[in-house]
């Protein structure tokens, strides 16, 4: 059993990108933005109340930056915000009263101060994981990953980096997977430890997430859950970017070829 | 005599072995004896075979000679010449004393390094224990390879810490009354050899007259007699061969005195004996202990001090004297004997040394970190997406963007949490279904990765056959290409070892796992590794019919 004094932090870093919530709102508008952001609440409740050490935080990831959705900064510095904001009128417990108020605000504020333009259109999920690693720093933490829209290949580098980080650091990345797989959250949920799922049903997100991503990683080893898939770990070419099983490195730079060439192009 | 192609040494007639009358012949390599009147030796052991050798103490009337041998058995060799029984088996002894050890070094280090090799790998003695002892390959073969680095590393292991000399070694020779008025004193080995280290000057006596005038017994007792040994140091005159001694110790503890500490940050001579005031310490006005002024009539005190002043410092020259040096040699280091010159040119670059030392502290130094090259990429924006396979991307136009901007931020306007209506309880029903075992998502159980359905001892069995095998493919394939007649030998013959243990060892462990009812397929591959080289094999050898005829 953990300690009763170790707190347990819970970072769910959602991708909120508008292009792609906007599209999928309009070709199926059962399950929304809105719907989503409410089974990720109730997956936060949930691991709030299940004991008083758990912490929650939410990140939102956007095109153009990463915003934190709980805890806010304005919260943060006083209690005055929080009165006016916490009066909850069916008895529930404050505090999830209060984080639920609060992200729904931030996530307002958030949408409708969007402005995309043409060539960001990607999520910035590697700055997220960033923010969600910082901020899990002094407690035992762990990572849940929303993910909506496609991988960025740009951001390849950042998003490696990010998870060795978060293997040295013993952080466990899980990934929920909306619609189309991820190599690189496979990658992560790989190395790290934790459990990549791509869910059949959107609408049932709620079911999913409380089923598979609410036990944290001890208390996983007593469930049965669905087993990791095989990663397909192959490095793609330098020159082709067709996935090879042996190929040639350069001993200088590092990069990959398919055919041997005495002159490495990229350095 | 057969194969006297050896040189002998030494002959010894007139010696019984097991009651019959024969002759003793001491060769190069070996010692044999052969019955008399007889032409080949019955007995013959080498030198190497021989642990050791155990003489009949002087008193008996039997005047024998036993060799033990490693193997435990012993041979004794009764002496049985009237006149010159003891004189023989002496020198018999004597001889075999300065052979035997240069033999025994040689053939017990092999053993020694292979029984080393073998307990400090597992691995290794698991493999051993697989080829050798089931004989599959002959333990030449296995050692064959293995020990190549070591007959070349011998001076590499040799490289041990050489002893030093413990201070107390004189104080250890613990005299024993004799019962009548005599000491007995027990030296051992050891204790010669610390007394030799020490003090190079017995050493040199004891080179002088032993054997020629003195026997070694009588050395050692005149060297305790002798007041050099004791703590007066009256001299007795000239008789004594250690009166020199005693003036040679004299003129190097001077020597020693005047080249003084090199480190100029120890100043010896401001220490003194001083009083501070009466209770403090000895209040009567000695004459000070420093050289300069020594009376004639030396107090008791000041020479033992002064005994044992040497006495630590030639401990401390002896450990730092590697090997005999010569005391008309020039050593390289400072000498701290006293007895060695050309200390003084080596004073200043000491000095400086130690004064560095004191004013310099390594931690605070810059760091040297070692000089880098920086890395020119012509196209570093490959390293941007990194070796990931091109998916194909969908474009959005424009119009998409703004179509679906607008439509969320409309949405997310009215955003109200609802959250007693995020589940319906079919969809979380389904959603359960396609978690639980059997499920859409739950893989199907027989994909269980193999190392969790064989039991362990079946997997540690089948990591032992796979060390072996690659070991004995490996000299196998070693032998190509075929070049020399050895190598067709040692081919044939690993193409034997090979089917050998495919036999002994590979057949068993498949019927075994068969009657286990494991469905896996373990030795699939190391069939296909054998069959591989069975057909190298009778593609070399049909090629060799080929070329013959």
């Amino acid at each position: 059993m953990a300690s009763e004094d170790e707190l347990n932090l819970l970072v769910i870093v959602v991708d909120v990108n508008p292009i792609w919530w906007g599209q999928q709102g309009q070709r199926e508008p059962e399950f929304t933005l809105c719907k989503c952001l409410d089974a990720i609440m109730v997956m936060g409740n949930s691991h709030m109340a299940m004991t008083r050490t758990n912490r929650l935080a939410v990140i939102a990831s956007h095109c153009q930056d990463s915003h934190f959705l709980y805890p806010s900064k304005t919260w943060k510095s006083g209690d005055s915000g929080g009165d006016e904001i916490s009066s909850s009128r069916d008895g529930k417990y404050e505090l999830l009263a209060v984080a639920n108020n609060l992200i729904a605000e931030e996530i307002k504020n958030i949408m409708t101060k969007t402005e995309v333009t043409g060539n960001s259109t990607d999520t910035l999920m590697a700055g997220s994981l960033a923010k969600a690693l910082c901020f899990g720093q002094e407690m035992k933490s762990r990572i849940l990953v929303i993910k909506a829209a496609d991988d960025c290949a740009l951001q390849y580098m950042n998003f490696m980096n990010v998870i060795f980080a978060a293997q040295k650091q013993n952080i466990l990345i899980d990934a929920c997977v909306l619609d189309s797989d991820s190599g690189l959250l496979q990658q992560a949920c790989d190395i790290t430890g934790g459990l990549y799922l791509k869910i059949p049903q959107k609408v049932a997100l709620a079911q999913y997430l409380l089923w598979v991503f609410l036990p944290d990683s001890e208390q996983r080893s007593q469930l049965v859950l669905p087993q990791p898939a095989h990663v397909d770990y192959r490095a793609a070419c330098f020159c082709h970017r067709n996935l090879i099983e042996i190929g040639y490195v350069c001993s200088v730079c590092l990069s990959i070829f398919c055919n041997f060439s005495p002159i490495c192009t990229t350095c | 005599m057969a194969s006297l192609s050896e040189e002998v040494l030494l002959v010894v007639k007139k010696v019984r072995q097991r009651k019959q009358d024969g002759t003793l012949y001491l060769m190069a390599e070996r010692i044999a004896w052969g019955p008399e009147g007889k032409d080949r030796f019955t007995v013959s052991h080498l030198y190497s075979d021989i642990r050791c050798q155990k003489i009949s103490p002087d008193g008996k009337a039997k005047i024998q000679l036993q060799l033990v041998l490693h193997t435990g058995d012993s041979t004794t060799f009764h002496f049985a010449n009237e006149s010159t029984a003891l004189k023989d088996r002496d020198a018999a002894k004597e001889l075999l004393q300065q052979l035997l050890p240069k033999f025994k070094k040689k053939a017990n280090k092999e053993l020694e390094e292979k029984n080393r090799m073998l307990q400090e790998d597992p691995v290794l003695f698991q493999l051993y224990k697989d080829l050798v002892v089931s004989q599959v390959i002959s333990a030449e073969e296995f050692w064959a390879n293995r020990l190549g680095g070591m007959n070349n590393g011998e001076p590499a292991t040799c490289n041990k810490q050489e002893v030093g000399i413990s201070g107390a070694f004189l104080a250890d020779i613990r005299p024993q009354t004799d019962g009548c008025n005599g000491l007995r004193y027990n030296l051992t080995a050891d204790i010669i050899e610390s007394i030799f280290r020490t003090y190079p000057a017995v050493k040199q006596k004891y080179s002088e007259n032993v054997p020629h005038n003195l026997t070694e017994k009588e050395f050692w007792t005149r060297f305790f007699q002798s007041h050099y040994f004791h703590r007066d140091r009256i001299n007795t005159g000239s008789q004594d061969i250690f009166s020199e001694c005693a003036k040679q110790d004299e003129k190097g503890l001077k020597s020693l005195v005047t080249q003084g500490v090199k480190n100029p940050l120890v100043d010896l001579l401001s220490l003194e004996d001083k009083t501070l005031d009466e209770g403090y310490g000895i209040s009567k006005a000695l004459p000070s202990t420093s050289n300069a002024n020594k009376s004639v009539k030396e107090s008791s005190n000041s020479a033992i001090i002064k005994r044992f002043n040497h006495h630590s410092a030639m401990v401390l020259a002896a450990g730092s004297r590697k090997g005999d040096v010569p005391t008309d040699q020039a050593s390289e280091t400072s000498s701290t004997d006293g007895n060695s010159r050309d200390s003084d040119f080596f004073q200043p670059p000491l000095k400086k040394v130690k004064l560095q030392e004191a004013i310099e502290y390594e931690d605070l130094q810059r760091e040297n970190t070692p000089k880098t090259v920086a890395l020119n990429l012509k196209k570093s924006d490959r390293y941007a997406h990194g070796p990931v396979p091109l998916q194909s991307q969908q474009y959005t136009t424009s119009q998409d963007i703004i179509n679906s901007v607008g439509y969320i931020q409309q949405e997310m306007a009215n955003y109200k949490p609802n959250l007693t209506r995020v589940l319906s309880s079919t969809t979380a029903t389904s959603a359960i279904a396609a978690l639980s075992p059997g499920g859409v998502l739950m893989q199907p159980v027989g994909q269980q990765s193999i190392h969790q359905m064989v039991p362990n001892d079946i997997q540690g069995e089948l990591k032992h056959l796979y060390i072996a095998a690659g070991e004995l493919l490996r000299h196998f394939w070693s032998c190509f290409p075929v070049n020399t007649p050895f190598l067709e030998e040692k081919v044939t013959k690993m193409k034997t070892n090979l089917e050998r243990f495919q036999l002994t060892k590979l057949r068993p462990f498949q019927e075994k796992i068969q009657r286990q009812y494991l469905s896996a397929n373990l030795t699939g591959h190391l069939e296909d590794m054998f069959q591989s080289a069975y057909n190298k094999f009778h593609i070399w050898q049909t090629r060799r019919m080929m070329r013959k005829t």
